[in-house]
């Protein structure tokens, strides 16, 4: 993540690609004898394959199977994959969620994201309070996102809320609106308590890759008599497409895993009336809530579902950002 | 390089952390020979080695209150010692599932009612407890069902926990407007006319989260659909969701909307917990569990509780109190003490124990013949044992997905935005348990 500010950018992203290629072909063997290579690397992956592979091969092998409460049943293959498109909630819920997902998905692409980069160009130009600035808008970001959810709910509340009493009191009582228990509204608050959220984040990774840009690019530019925007749309922004292919690929994994938020501000239903579900409370609805005797085997089917379509998807997009790259560059 | 260091012992604790979590069922199970041995120098001479039962509960809350009860059952049984083990309500159904499949899981737990209870009655984790404790030929059937498996009808827990459905009222505001409880339909639609009147909220509804709806419909509406016997029909086959009773009550639902607060969808459960308790509002349509936070967080606040009256035409002629049994204790299927842990269920099946948890614990003890220190606990269960009736959505319809009260969450919200009428909610709730459910059934 932190790849475009080190030192193989300092040459231009061109010099990049050969650099990276050369390093790859390096034999293991030439910094380190394989055998202490393979020591080294064994405390990573046995906790990675007892605490990542080992569950999720466990899910996979759950969702084949039916289930009689906590006794695993029958080999059923696909049969719990069929059902959530086939039988009722799950026909109607898992689109309903997954389409929610992606309205997330994008709103942070567009606020989130979007926000994130002007404020890292603005105080990238900027030096004096950079930093304070920097740690102000990272800091919501460490605090746990289900307190950051609850808070809002807080201030959102139509009775004791601020956020409509100042309204009110600022003459814009239209806008006093039950932000949180209409349908057409909940679901921006999840995005904008989102984005307010982690707007730090990628404020953070596109500070470090304007840090790095080759500055006498823009200088030459500038002296060609470029004004800052041209300087901006044809210099800057083609240059940080890797970045951008990054943040993008991680707002969609964030987006799909949606939950603390969405759960804290709409409960495990998704409140009001659904307009908040995602795929993620549809899992822990299934898995924990529901008195269905399948419950483990529907859940599981719903959780390597969700895993698929987040590597599918995020493969495809990391590709396309490479050939975006390549025809950038 | 300062980032990088602080990143690595970020990991390292992280690291610690996990595997410190990773420890922590078997660290914290306590050794059964630690405090085994004071109790065995004290107790009576037969038997050379006490045993230690481990139990395992979601209330850690009480722990302190759970293991001075069990005190007093070590006193009387020295041969058995009691490891109570209280875990996260919010984590305590996996880490017991975890429990009960594996070997280091608990001899007695606290185990979910109804629906819930089926996953671990079905996984064969639990021993049935008909025959093993006869006391529960005492209990109310109404509270029994919850500890029953659906499939073979035999009791698999001995119920802890009861709670109740009414309204509370604060009763410095209806004396303030010359109010008293009602004792007709036209009675509660006075009160709450008149206290709309002089700008108090009459009720104190969120609708903003799904679960309360349903217990707020429940506690408004039960006797207008026929409280148990609707749900005798139910089980009859006779009629369905879509029946006109049912349908007429999600009506007055809907017309009681406008003595809730503004917008109520989008106020929350807490928030409606906070106008009632600072006197904002008058009354609170909820559960028993309520009066413990309701005294705690307002002390100076003088509560009473009354059930409503049914409307003119309503399937019942007297007023409900609607009720579900909260959790049992269970016997695992897996315990290598079954005597010892037969010997405690028995204990906690009696008034000994009954009486504790509604003293010390302030909770509903379903053991017949329990008394409550607290006048307005008293009346609660004296007004749920006069006209008992099930927690609908919640005692029978929580054995598939979607379960009824998420249905009636949905829908009510639904009905209070103005999406769905009366009818289409009840058909909401009919077509959703359809899934799994056919009257009858």
């Amino acid at each position: 993540m932190t790849a475009p500010s080190g030192p193989a950018t300092v040459t231009g992203p061109t010099a990049e690609i050969p650099s990276s290629t050369r390093r790859r072909r390096r034999p293991l063997t030439a910094a380190l004898p394989t055998g202490t290579a393979l020591v080294f690397l064994l405390p990573a992956a046995l906790l990675f394959g007892f605490f990542v592979l080992y569950p999720m091969v466990t899910a996979l092998t759950y969702s084949l199977y039916s289930w009689r409460g906590t006794s695993q049943e029958s080999f059923v293959g696909l049969g719990n994959f069929v059902q959530l498109f086939t039988a009722e909630p799950y026909a109607t819920q898992v689109p309903r969620a997954f389409a929610h997902n992606l309205l997330l998905f994008a709103g942070s692409m567009v606020v989130q994201n979007s926000v994130g980069l002007l404020l890292a160009v603005v105080l990238h130009r900027r030096r004096r309070f950079k930093r304070l600035f920097q740690v102000l808008y990272t800091m919501p970001y460490l605090v746990s996102p289900l307190v950051i959810g609850y808070l809002w709910s807080l201030l959102l509340s139509p009775l004791f809320g601020p956020v409509n009493a100042l309204l009110k009191t600022v003459g814009l009582e239209a806008l006093a609106l039950p932000w949180l228990g209409d349908p057409s509204t909940a679901l921006w608050v999840v995005v904008l308590v989102t984005a307010w959220q982690w707007v730090g984040f990628p404020l953070l990774l596109y500070g470090a890759a304007l840090g790095g840009l080759d500055q006498s690019l823009e200088e030459a530019a500038e002296l060609d008599g470029a004004t800052a925007r041209q300087r901006f749309w044809h210099i800057t922004l083609p240059l940080l497409t890797p970045i951008i292919g990054t943040v993008s690929v991680l707002t969609f994994i964030f987006s799909m895993e949606a939950f603390p938020i969405p759960y804290a501000l709409g409960g495990s239903t998704g409140s009001p009336a659904g307009a908040t579900d995602v795929m993620s409370l549809l899992f822990y609805r299934t898995a924990f809530q529901s008195g269905s005797s399948n419950a483990i085997g529907t859940s599981s089917a719903i959780a390597i579902l969700l895993f698929l379509v987040i590597f599918g998807l995020s493969v495809a997009f990391n590709r396309w950002f490479r050939r975006a790259e390549r025809r950038l560059t | 390089m300062h980032r990088r260091r602080v990143l690595a012992s970020t990991a390292a604790v992280a690291a610690a952390v996990l595997a410190l979590s990773a420890c922590a069922p078997s660290d914290d199970a306590p050794d059964p020979g630690a405090d085994g041995g004071a109790t065995s120098a004290a107790g009576s001479e037969d038997c050379t080695e006490p045993v230690a039962l481990d139990v395992w509960s979601w209330r850690t809350e009480d722990k302190d209150a759970y293991e001075a009860i069990f005190d007093v059952f070590e006193e009387a049984n020295p041969c058995i010692t009691v490891n109570f083990q209280a875990y996260k309500n919010t984590e305590y159904n996996q880490i017991l599932q975890t429990g009960l499949t594996g070997s280091d899981g608990p001899d007695v737990a606290q185990v979910r009612s109804y629906g819930l209870l089926q996953p671990l009655v079905e996984g064969g984790n639990l021993a049935p407890l008909d025959d093993v404790v006869p006391a529960l030929a005492e209990f109310d059937d109404a509270i029994l069902d919850g500890a029953r498996g659906k499939e073979d009808d035999a009791l698999y827990g001995v119920p802890f926990a009861t709670q109740t459905i009414q309204v509370f009222y604060n009763t410095a505001i209806f004396e303030e407007h010359g109010l008293e409880e009602p004792e007709t339909w036209e009675d509660f639609i006075a009160i709450n006319d008149t206290l709309e009147g002089a700008g108090v909220t009459p009720l104190a509804v969120g609708a903003k989260d799904a679960w309360f709806v349903p217990t707020v419909h429940d506690a408004l509406t039960a006797a207008q659909y026929g409280g148990a016997d609707f749900q005798q029909a139910l089980r009859e086959g006779s009629t369905d969701f879509n029946d006109p009773a049912y349908v007429a009550s999600i009506q007055t639902f809907a017309d009681l909307e406008q003595y809730m607060p503004d917008d109520v969808v989008g106020v929350g459960y807490t928030d409606a917990q906070v106008l009632f308790t600072s006197g904002a509002a008058a009354m609170f349509a909820g559960g028993s569990y309520e009066l413990a936070f309701f005294q705690s967080s307002n002390p100076e606040l003088e509560l009473g509780v009354f059930q409503v009256p049914p409307p003119e035409g309503s399937a019942l002629d007297h007023p409900v109190s609607p009720g579900y049994a909260d959790g049992n204790w269970g016997l695992s299927a897996a315990s290598d003490n079954t005597e010892e842990a037969e010997t405690l269920l028995n204990w906690l099946a009696d008034a000994e124990f009954g009486q504790m948890v509604a003293n010390d614990l302030k909770q509903f003890s379903p053991v017949p013949g329990v008394e409550f220190d607290e006048p307005l606990m008293q009346e609660m269960w004296d007004l749920y044992q006069e006209n008992p009736a099930p927690y609908l959505l919640l005692v029978d319809y929580r054995y598939g997905d979607p379960v009824g009260t998420d249905l009636m969450g949905e829908g009510g919200q639904q009905l209070f935005l103005g999406e769905l009428d009366a009818a289409g909610v009840a058909s909401k709730i009919q077509d959703g348990l359809s899934a799994w459910w056919t009257p009858g059934q």
